[in-house]
């Protein structure tokens, strides 16, 4: 270090002359230094692998039907509910908390919508056209709302989300069944919403659109714009985000509050799609968005993760299981491989890490 | 030295020297209380136009609580804050920013997982109508800063992650965003801690320079050596009070040591 401030362009010149050389790597040893650099880095190359060893699987058998129209339809609205519940989780986490609460919100909030959707007249194709729009603005207000909670507790009184959350998801699951019961609950909106959130393009499911839509807004929030630079500094260092002057209360509150609401939209879609809401239907779901940002490159005690990360985990979670589904496994190989691909995609982020 | 003795808790504080004019940041009679421990008790201190003040003292002393009052993270219990002569309140860390105060901190106030560009502009980010961030403009600017205030050995992309530097590459880079942002005082608490003796010297020699050109700075250090370098006058401070100040004309190492150890 030398400390000058004499002619400031010449002594810029040795910085210029190495990001030069950057800009001009090969395609290769620019997906290399990616690969290496990136928290999702690892992820993507086993996504990448499965992928080839599966079509190349499905070209040279026909009876594994992966490339069916049917199956690829099938996946990708799997993968919607439970990918965009992971936008909210995964941006909490990159914040340093943890919201166990979004399995419980998920059947809640698409029960007050359903509920009010019936009550307000919008149930059935005749239905009023505005009664489900309404139903499910409350639907993502409460989920909003009840995101906003656990932020407050947890950071008023200074406890681990990890607890707040803990109480909040036993907490909305008494809540559902005090508010609706344990029966399954019809969902069946009017025309357009119906189609809007439940239509399909070709092969496409409006769920897996709307999963895209809200990847590409939180891709453009977290990685592109103020608030997502302040997720990654409360959740990497927050003394130093403090003493920089981040109020890390207001932005963890605004992480927590986008976890409700994703929880909440993820509840209503899958519902959309199904067109009934089992009160227990997310359980456990909360694991499986927290399983997905890990495998997606995530850290646990926050500050690393990216949105791709969480696309490539959730992706990567329902390939699995569907080639699985395929090849007729038993529904338990699933928690297993999902169990051993946790453990080995930390090990190989670790690992890609080091090296680079 | 003469023999050591301790100081009764009953002993007045010292006043000490009156400031010069109209200090840019005077603290009158300040009291930090954490519970029932009181960190500062009756605390004087000030900062003139384009001088070095150094704040000394054994661990404990204070000295860091005083520095985060200064900074605004950490608001005082009781006493008064003036900037320009003027009476503020510093609640936060806008509060200091708008009086011109930047701190280097002790405890490197860096995010591992961020890079360069990212640390230098957190908090302050360029950003385009809306609030997205303007990834262009603040790359050049750190190649700027990275270029002029401070050069640092072996950084020489701003889109490295800080974990990835050494020690002293990371508090250079502290250095130089602190640099690049302060207006009238520049703090540093304990600054040299991670650096090695050429980077120290380097560092001090800047801090001179930076007086000549009419930014003050408050150099907290344990290395009363490094104070007599570069510092104009001394503050010692023990148990959260003031209990020796001189300008550098009216002491010596010797008597700033003396009254460092005997308390």
């Amino acid at each position: 270090m030398t400390m000058t401030q004499s002619d400031p362009v010449a002594s810029s010149d040795h910085i210029r002359a190495a990001i030069d050389t950057r800009n001009q790597r090969g395609p290769l040893v620019k997906l290399r230094d990616w690969i290496t650099s990136r928290p999702e880095g690892g992820i993507a190359v086993l996504f990448v692998t499965v992928q080839i060893v599966v079509i190349a699987a499905a070209l040279a058998n026909p009876q594994f039907r992966y490339l069916s129209d049917a199956n690829i339809a099938v996946m990708l609205k799997a993968i919607a509910p439970l990918g965009i519940m992971a936008l909210g989780v995964g941006v909490l986490m990159i914040a340093g908390e943890f919201d166990l609460s979004v399995g419980s919100l998920y059947s809640f909030c698409a029960i007050v919508t359903a509920t009010l959707t019936a009550q307000w007249g919008g149930d059935g194709a005749e239905g009023v056209a505005w009664a489900p729009f309404a139903a499910a603005a409350a639907g993502l207000a409460v989920g909003t709302a009840a995101g906003l909670l656990n932020g407050y507790v947890t950071l008023k009184f200074a406890i681990p989300s990890f607890i707040t959350t803990l109480g909040a998801m036993l907490m909305w699951k008494g809540v559902t069944l005090f508010y609706h019961g344990a029966t399954s609950l019809r969902f069946k909106p009017s025309e357009p919403f119906a189609t809007l959130f439940g239509g399909s393009v070709g092969i496409v499911h409006a769920s897996i659109i709307w999963f895209a839509i809200a990847a590409a807004i939180f891709w453009a929030m977290l990685h592109h714009h103020r608030i997502g630079n302040h997720f990654f500094a409360v959740g990497g260092n927050r003394q130093a985000a403090v003493a920089i002057g981040i109020n890390p209360m207001k932005t963890k509150l605004i992480a927590f509050g986008l976890t409700g609401f994703m929880a909440a939209f993820a509840g209503i879609i899958a519902g959309t799609r199904v067109s009934s809401i089992q009160p227990g239907g997310g359980q456990g779901l909360e694991l499986v968005a927290i399983a997905a940002c890990v495998i997606g490159g995530h850290a646990l005690m926050g500050g690393r993760g990216s949105i791709l990360g969480i696309v490539l985990g959730t992706a990567l979670m329902f390939t699995i299981q569907d080639v699985l589904l395929l090849m007729r496994a038993p529904g338990f190989y699933f928690e297993m491989f999902v169990g051993l691909l946790i453990v080995l995609a930390v090990i190989m982020n670790m690992a890609i890490r080091r090296r680079g | 030295m003469t023999a050591i003795e301790t100081i009764a808790p009953s002993e007045p504080p010292v006043i000490g020297l009156a400031p010069v004019g109209t200090p840019l940041l005077e603290m009158r009679d300040i009291v930090k209380r954490y519970g029932s421990f009181t960190a500062l008790n009756g605390m004087n201190f000030h900062v003139n136009d384009a001088e070095v003040v150094a704040l000394l003292g054994d661990n404990g002393a204070g000295k860091s609580t005083l520095v985060k009052m200064m900074s605004g993270i950490n608001p005082p219990t009781s006493g008064t804050i003036l900037a320009n002569g003027k009476e503020v309140q510093f609640r936060s860390r806008a509060d200091s920013e708008a009086a011109g105060v930047e701190t280097i901190y002790q405890d490197i106030a860096l995010v591992d997982a961020m890079s360069i560009t990212r640390n230098i502009f957190l908090g302050r980010e360029i950003v385009k109508p809306g609030g997205f961030l303007d990834h262009r403009a603040m790359e050049e600017k750190t190649i700027e800063i990275l270029g002029s205030a401070v050069q640092i050995s072996g950084i020489d992309d701003p889109e490295k992650e800080v974990g990835f530097l050494s020690g002293g590459q990371k508090q250079a880079v502290a250095i130089a965003r602190a640099v690049h942002f302060k207006r009238n005082i520049l703090l540093l608490d304990e600054p040299t801690s991670a650096l090695s003796v050429r980077e120290t010297e380097h560092l001090l020699a800047y801090v001179r320079e930076l007086r000549d050109q009419g930014t003050s700075s408050v150099l907290v250090t344990h290395n009363i050596y490094h104070a007599f370098q570069v510092c104009d006058r001394f503050v010692v401070m023990s148990h959260g009070q003031k209990v020796f100040e001189a300008a550098k004309a009216d002491t010596s190492i010797d008597e700033v040591t003396y009254h460092v150890i005997r308390t």
